[in-house]
């Protein structure tokens, strides 16, 4: 599905992200660890496309593509969805905007978008201006809902689970569990979207089975393993653990 | 020592761009009885139903409570019958009513108020007068449209609106102009009488073009409990448009707002302002004014007078700049004759966050639709309930404004 190759990432000149390399297959999940700063945002900014993320060497290929080649808008409508941490606030812009655009786009789905706004307990959501006077869990509750309505084949998730009580994260985890149901594409077959969930704490992996996880520290993925286990290791010993049991690897 | 008087930047609007003169022909023209264009609504031409409806008039009045339409200097008049609701031409109701020049003829202006004004009241009588009469609630809107034909070259009108006692009305004014009309002066004074505890929700959209020079005067008085909503869009700015419609909030409990939206384009100069006087105890008002400029010159000033006790008010400016020419001056402003008003105001300009629209983006919005979509809720008048003529001319100042945006204003490209 997405294959980053020998990334290198800069922001106002200075290099953020060296040598990222991560592949995900159709229908798996990763989870992406690391501290803050390590470059995660960055890396998830470049896939989808942000332009103040420079890409000075590397690829990201996605279905065959190279996503380089493509703006922000296009790489969206190839099936790259994101879910984002601190989006703007749009004065003025209801959500109901967002979501009547991607009915517009699939009318086919106009029935289970309303279905999943009642679902979903969204409909005073939807007719609020975008990120306007939300809590930090609303806005992540926001964010993720467009997913679901969305359904990326590709859906990155910027930390859905971080500053938020127990409640929200069941209902974030609910959504997250609807992006991850199989859905049936336009031939028939059944698919499981792809995704990429950026976590500190790891929360939200209780409501999915990870394939693997990354760890990302000072700009490269130092680690990839079990997700569970990666998570253990972090919460147990810090990060700094996964880096030395890294050079054991290596060493070996 | 520096002479400021010559440097463009500092210049105030009136040595910029003056104000039109008017000239003696053109004034003269209002005294004369032209013969009709057209002998009733049937006889207009395809092409000027299609521009009427642009500005919101259709044929169909089903969802109308009844028509007036100027014709070029000729009005007409269609209403089917409500009860409670009576529209004719002007010149027929001071015939028919003793009452309306002693009440309301030049009541709530001044004849001499101006030189437009003056211009006017020295003319033949032309445009209509509507009144609501006492506890009727009139449940679908009024619509009327000031049409310039090719043969106008100047349409002076003086309108009556009365809402009696506990009444309401909705009224949609359209005014616009036949294609390919090559001048035009559009000068129109309106008095409207909003009674106690009435509402008037009055939403007006103007589609001119840079032959025209438009100069409306608007004066409002509201009863005790009255209600006044005017919302005033302009999806093709003229050449020069100046207008300060003034509310005089008389009675106790009156409330008013304010909102206007204004898309500026290269040489036009459109000078929209608004005073809200609020004389009644308690009395309520709010002018939220937008302006979007790809060019040429807008000004918008909101001027709120607090004199009664316990009134409230609320003024805000906002303009977006989309293009490196052009000018915004946006001037709230606060006048307080009474220790226990309470207004605030604000007023802000500046272009498009790039966030916000790569956010859009980010989501499959292509950047046209993405700006007109961010544009789209910046001229939102918040205004609950409005009209779908009203939804579509704020649909199409955010597609125009968004169209052709140039990139050094919104540096949001990847390559």
């Amino acid at each position: 599905m997405i294959d980053i190759r020998n990334l290198h990432v800069s922001v106002e000149g200075k290099e953020i992200l060296h040598n990222v390399n991560i592949t995900i297959l159709d229908g798996e999940v990763h989870a992406l660890f690391g501290p803050n700063g390590s470059g995660k945002t960055t890396l998830i900014m470049t896939i989808i496309g942000y332009p103040q993320f420079k890409v000075t060497k590397g690829e990201i290929i996605y279905e065959g593509k190279n996503l380089l080649n493509l703006e922000v808008d296009e790489r969206a409508r190839l099936g790259i969805g994101l879910a984002q941490q601190r989006p703007p606030t749009i004065k003025g812009v209801k959500l109901r905007s967002i979501i009547d655009f991607y009915s517009k786009n699939n009318p086919e789905k106009v029935d289970y978008i309303s279905k999943q706004i009642e679902k979903f307990e969204m409909q005073d959501f939807v007719d609020r201006e975008i990120n306007a006077n939300l809590s930090g869990g609303e806005i992540k509750r926001s964010e993720i809902f467009q997913m679901v309505v969305a359904s990326p084949k590709f859906f990155i998730l910027d930390e859905p689970d971080s500053g938020i009580d127990p409640e929200f994260l069941g209902k974030i985890g609910g959504m997250l569990t609807e992006i991850l149901k199989p859905k049936k594409n336009q031939n028939q077959i059944s698919t499981k979207n792809t995704g990429l969930i950026i976590t500190h704490t790891g929360d939200i992996l209780k409501y999915f089975d990870a394939n693997q996880a990354h760890l990302m520290m000072g700009g490269n993925i130092v680690c990839t393993g079990n997700p569970k286990e990666m998570l253990k290791q972090i919460q147990q010993h810090g990060y700094e653990y996964c880096v030395r049991c890294n050079r054991r690897k290596r060493e070996l | 020592m520096y002479d400021n008087r010559h440097n463009k930047e500092v210049q105030t609007n009136e040595e910029q761009f003056g104000i039109i003169d008017i000239e003696e022909k053109d004034i003269l023209s209002l005294k004369e009885n032209l013969p009709p264009e057209i002998r009733s609504l049937d006889e207009m031409k395809a092409k000027d139903v299609r521009t009427l409806a642009e500005v919101g008039m259709v044929m169909d009045e089903s969802n109308r409570s009844g028509t007036y339409l100027c014709y070029g200097q000729c009005g007409f008049v269609t209403t089917q019958f409500i009860e409670g609701l009576e529209c004719i031409p002007i010149a027929e109701a001071l015939e028919k009513y003793i009452w309306l020049k002693e009440k309301y003829w030049f009541k709530a202006i001044r004849r001499d108020e101006d030189e437009i004004v003056e211009a006017i009241s020295n003319s033949i009588p032309r445009g209509f007068f509507i009144r609501v009469k006492k506890g009727y609630k009139i449940n679908k809107p009024f619509q009327a449209a000031l049409y310039m034909t090719r043969k106008t070259r100047v349409q002076g009108l003086h309108n009556i609106i009365i809402l009696e006692e506990d009444s309401e009305l909705t009224l949609l004014t359209g005014c616009t102009r036949a294609h390919g009309t090559k001048k035009g002066l559009h000068l129109a004074i309106s008095e409207i009488y909003v009674g106690k505890n009435a509402k008037f929700v009055s939403t007006m959209i103007h589609n001119w073009g840079p032959s025209f020079d438009i100069r409306p005067r608007t004066c409002t008085i509201v009863e005790e409990g009255g209600v006044f909503i005017s919302t005033y869009c302009s999806t093709n700015p003229p050449r020069t448009i100046q207008m300060y419609p003034f509310t005089h909030l008389k009675g106790d409990n009156a409330s008013a707002k304010y909102a206007s939206i204004i898309l500026g384009i290269p040489n036009t100069y459109c000078d929209i302002g608004g005073t809200i006087m609020m004389e009644g105890d308690n009395s309520r008002a709010e002018i939220c004014a937008r302006a979007v400029c790809k060019g040429g010159n807008i000004v918008q000033t909101g001027l709120l007078i607090g004199k009664g006790d316990n009134c409230r008010a609320h003024v805000d400016c906002a303009g977006l700049m989309m293009s490196n020419e052009g000018m915004i001056e946006a001037t709230p402003a606060l006048r307080a004759l009474n220790p226990s008003a309470r207004m605030s105001h604000e007023a802000s300009i500046g272009r498009i966050a790039p966030g916000e629209l790569i956010y859009l983006m980010s989501k499959g919005f292509t950047e046209e639709k993405a700006l007109s979509t961010i544009i789209r809720g910046f001229i939102d008048p918040g205004i609950e309930g409005i009209s779908p003529e009203l939804d579509a001319a704020l649909t199409e100042v955010a597609e125009i404004s968004g169209h052709g945006e140039e990139w050094d204003v919104i540096p949001i490209r990847n390559r």
